[in-house]
């Protein structure tokens, strides 16, 4: 994911801003490889996973 | 994987269900199963066809700025509005992690989610949307991912509805959707619903194949903010 994607998404729940924790980047192309979103209003956290985030609200996950 | 006894893969043309013995299927569930049967089953993610086609060569003509094609499947619609190179970035989302895994190869830039949710107000310049459209009988589903791609509900519109209720929201206000309409959703049903949420509609491409009719929808915002 890049970091730019913040621009872009924001909580599938409430819409407000998501705010970034990374756990590793990519040595290449500095995109984020793990990491977690999270909402900066409700709180609630979205993993990203392999690149890519994981959006759905905690309900529609499995 | 099918229980209903009608024998998919027989010989492609209508196989011989229950009483069903004109030529070409015209119920949902024949209809279906010849869709699913060109479309190759089994497959966890959907793979490319007419209807991407089609897609793909309206995004590559008018897709411009920031891109997200919702449902991307493979992400092979959005690698051919990537490699026209003539939109600034990318997106492909997907309910599916297979597929958002497979849009990701592709290049797509993969964000798994259920129709618009996540993505901000006003931060898209075009939304491309091929959706699960076929008229399903809620007592044969399949309830796997490929069921997931292709149904849309018993109307074949339950996907369609609740993404034109929220696309006006995370477009700009000069943002474009293009959808893919498949005669068998309901042509002037899906168009009525999108003006009824704000949105001109023209049609920007149209090709006929034996079982549906393939339309490709320009929404615009209508300006009077209707």
């Amino acid at each position: 994911m890049k970091e730019s994607l913040l621009d872009i998404i924001c909580c599938p729940l409430d819409k407000h801003d998501l705010e970034l924790t990374v756990e590793e980047r990519d040595e290449e192309d500095g995109e984020i490889v793990e990491g977690l979103l999270v909402c900066t209003d409700c709180g609630e956290e979205y993993p990203i996973e392999e690149g890519i985030p994981n959006l759905l609200p905690p309900d529609m996950r499995e | 994987m099918s229980d209903d006894g009608a024998g998919a893969g027989d010989d492609g043309a209508g196989g011989a269900g229950d009483g069903a013995d004109e030529g070409v299927p015209t119920d949902g569930e024949s209809t279906r199963d010849a869709l699913a049967e060109r479309r190759g089953l089994g497959d966890p993610v959907y793979a490319p066809a007419e209807d991407s086609g089609l897609l793909a060569e309206a995004g590559v003509d008018r897709a411009r700025g920031v891109v997200l094609e919702v449902g991307t499947g493979s992400g092979w619609v959005a690698e051919r509005v990537r490699a026209a190179g003539a939109a600034d970035r990318v997106l492909g989302s997907d309910l599916n992690p297979h597929a958002c895994r497979a849009a990701r190869e592709r290049g797509a830039e993969a964000v798994r989610a259920d129709l618009l949710d996540p993505f901000a107000a006003d931060s898209l310049d075009a939304i491309l949307f091929n959706p699960p459209y076929l008229p399903t009988d809620p007592d044969n589903e399949w309830d796997d991912w490929q069921e997931a791609a292709l149904s849309g509900g018993e109307s074949g519109r339950d996907l369609i509805e609740p993404f034109l209720d929220d696309a006006a929201r995370p477009l700009r206000p000069d943002g474009l959707v293009l959808l893919l309409v498949s005669s068998l959703t309901g042509f002037p049903e899906v168009v009525e619903y999108a003006v009824s949420q704000g949105f001109d509609a023209e049609t920007v491409a149209e090709e006929s194949y034996p079982y549906e009719t393939l339309s490709v929808l320009a929404l615009t915002p209508r300006s009077d903010g209707a």
